[in-house]
């Protein structure tokens, strides 16, 4: 028997409009969304200042009330305490109360999160080991640097044991170490099986390890799919060969690489061709007598894309 | 339950942290030695000869009252009379102390409650907004219940100690205060809902006590307002706390006298009961 995995969470055409006080136009955050994100992804969610990104999180959290759609999580309504049962969060611009130390602090979330006393007592000083803050346990947080208000924070998004974890920026502050160590933990918690969804403008950080991504602009979806998948639709090539008539060149818009020019190779580079044009080009320049030694699919990085796309949809 | 515990030692973790309980602490603890050394009784056999007030020797109280024949009598005052009748007046005192100390105290709590960054973590929290809110409230209480406790407390044993006489009516203050504490919390809660800033909380929060001053002379002021402006006053006459008017069933409450007129408590109590309900509307329906 076969039937669709139970969704980690679904939100179809899902609106959100910000009142601005009176007779201030509203800010449209959310425009008709439809995504689903299945347990077991690490999902990325791309898109630029103001996309909307923290709003869908926020909607999802019961933080923020939707205009219209409708948005479940692990199968309940997002207006549903329940439906936080089995969730974590980081949020963006977080401040917890600096006047507590971070064992009290993941404590106190424990406890609010429902996790029971004797569970608290092992998973605390497991999860600040986790992320390398166990010796700073009994020091309070308004004395913790930024990176390290992440780390305890992404222990706190982890207090519960939950089955979907939500990051909203993660990697915001952290060195390099942390980062790798952040994406080491996310990775393991995708190993157990979790969802974890990623809000992030550090386009390589998602590329190294999210299943699936999805690019917003304006409220809406722009693009959705695997890393590999959306980056491979049009791709660049280097052609290494003999000198290519200039009108081909012009007609093909290619672009040598003088750099690498010897005396009887070249280097050019074909911009966002899909493979049928690009098996034109090599019957053409077949047909000229030019020599091919080498064709290299560029792959472009997520960061290309992300610019591409995010760059024409703001074009009008 | 124990998620709202949580919030409960939320409160009582930030009131600690901030130091704000050593600070009520000193300040009951010096009213209540001033108390101590201001009054000193002189009991002979368990009657009162002498009451010296800061040293200065006040003799023997004396209360007048009508004879059977209608003649007016002064004759000493009997121990039980003079301790009960100062209690009275201390109880007053002590409601306003608590109430404005136990305010100033908890006016920055809900707002870095629902501070933005804090609040996206708490309310992320598989509990509902209202069971946070109840959670934060039922801590505020306790930490009101402890300030009074440890004032009315205090006095209660100094002056029970000295004169040997004890009344226990006096400790019938302490609830009367919590509960005005959350009458007056409630329009914290409220704005600090709506606005989040504590300054606000406390400027009208204080506003309304000053002006319930006012109304402890409606009668008179109404006969000299004007007719239009004469229902308005005496509308926020009802509507509003009667803060001040309630000095004296607490007074009551603790002295010999029967309290004879609740109205102004019962209708404080129900302007709190109506901000937290606008309150717990506000909280449902914002956004984070
Ligand atoms: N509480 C709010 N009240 C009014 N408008 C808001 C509120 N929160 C967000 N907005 C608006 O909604 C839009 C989307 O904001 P959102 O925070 O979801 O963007 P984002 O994609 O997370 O951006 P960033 O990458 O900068 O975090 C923005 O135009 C923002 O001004
Ligand atoms: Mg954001």
């Amino acid at each position: 028997m076969s039937h669709a995995p139970q969704a980690a969470f679904q939100v179809s055409q899902l609106t959100k409009v910000y009142n601005r006080g009176f007779r201030k136009e509203g800010v449209r955050a959310l425009e008709s969304l439809d995504l689903h994100v299945a347990p077991g992804e690490i999902f990325g969610l791309l898109g630029p200042n103001g996309a909307g990104k923290t709003t869908l999180v926020k909607i999802l959290l019961g933080l923020v009330k939707p205009s219209g759609g409708t948005a479940t999580l692990l199968g309940h309504s997002v207006s549903d305490a329940r439906a936080r049962e089995r969730v974590g969060y980081l949020p963006e611009n977080h401040r917890f109360p600096g006047f507590l130390t971070g064992g009290e602090m993941l404590q106190l979330y424990g406890q609010l999160a429902g996790v029971s006393h004797r569970d608290r007592q092992r998973r605390v000083p497991e999860l600040l080991d986790l992320v390398s803050m166990g010796r700073w346990r009994d020091t309070r947080i308004k004395q913790y640097s930024k990176g390290m208000m992440q780390r305890v924070g992404i222990a706190q998004a982890m207090i519960s044991d939950p089955d979907v974890i939500f990051l909203d920026e993660p990697t915001d502050g952290v060195d390099p170490v942390g980062r790798k160590d952040i994406r080491d933990i996310l990775l393991h918690l995708n190993g157990l099986g979790k969802t974890v969804f990623i809000n992030s403008h550090l386009l390589s950080e998602i590329e190294q390890v999210c299943t699936r991504v999805a690019i917003m602009n304006h409220g809406r979806l722009a693009k959705e799919g695997t890393v590999s998948g959306l980056t491979s639709e049009a791709s660049n090539y280097r052609l290494r060969c003999g000198r290519i008539p200039a009108s081909i060149v012009s007609d093909w818009r290619l672009v040598e690489d003088a750099a690498e020019e010897t005396d009887d190779q070249r280097t050019y580079t074909a911009a966002e061709l899909e493979l049928d044009r690009l098996n034109t080009l090599i019957d053409i320049l077949r047909a000229n007598n030019v020599m091919i030694s080498a064709v290299e699919r560029d792959r472009q990085s997520l960061e290309d894309y992300f610019i591409q796309v995010v760059g024409r949809e703001s074009t009008p | 339950m124990s998620r709202v515990l949580g919030m409960v030692w939320l409160t009582f973790r930030e009131v600690w942290a901030k130091k704000i309980t050593l600070g009520l602490f000193v300040v009951c603890t010096i009213l209540w030695m001033l108390m101590a050394f201001a009054l000193n009784l002189d009991i002979v056999e368990g009657s009162l000869t002498g009451v010296r007030l800061f040293g200065q020797d006040t003799g023997a109280p004396t209360e007048t009252r009508q004879d059977e024949a209608g003649n007016s009598v002064t004759e000493a005052l009997s121990l039980e009379t003079f301790v009960v009748t100062i209690q009275a007046a201390v109880a007053g005192v002590g409601y306003w102390v608590a109430t404005l100390l136990g305010l100033f105290a908890v006016a920055a709590l809900l707002p870095s409650v629902l501070d933005r960054g804090h609040a996206d973590v708490l309310f992320s929290k598989p509990m509902t907004r209202l069971s946070i809110l109840s959670g934060h409230v039922l801590g505020v209480a306790a930490v009101g219940l402890l300030l009074a406790s440890y004032l009315f407390g205090l006095i209660f044993l100094v002056m029970s100690l000295k004169t040997g006489y004890w009344n226990f009516r006096f400790l019938l203050s302490i609830p009367i205060v919590v509960s005005m504490l959350l009458v007056m919390y409630g329009v914290m809660v409220l704005l600090a809902v709506r606005t989040g800033s504590s300054a606000l909380c406390l400027i009208v929060t204080y506003g309304l006590i000053v002006a319930s001053l006012v109304f402890l002379g409606h009668e008179q002021l109404r006969a000299q307002i004007n007719p239009p402006w004469r229902s308005v006053f005496v509308g926020l006459y009802h509507i509003l706390p009667n803060f001040a008017e309630v000095t004296e069933p607490v007074a009551k409450l603790a002295g010999i006298d029967a309290v004879t007129r609740w109205y102004p408590y019962i209708s404080s109590l129900i302007f709190g009961a109506c901000m937290y309900v606008l309150a717990a509307i506000s909280l449902v329906r914002r956004d984070f």
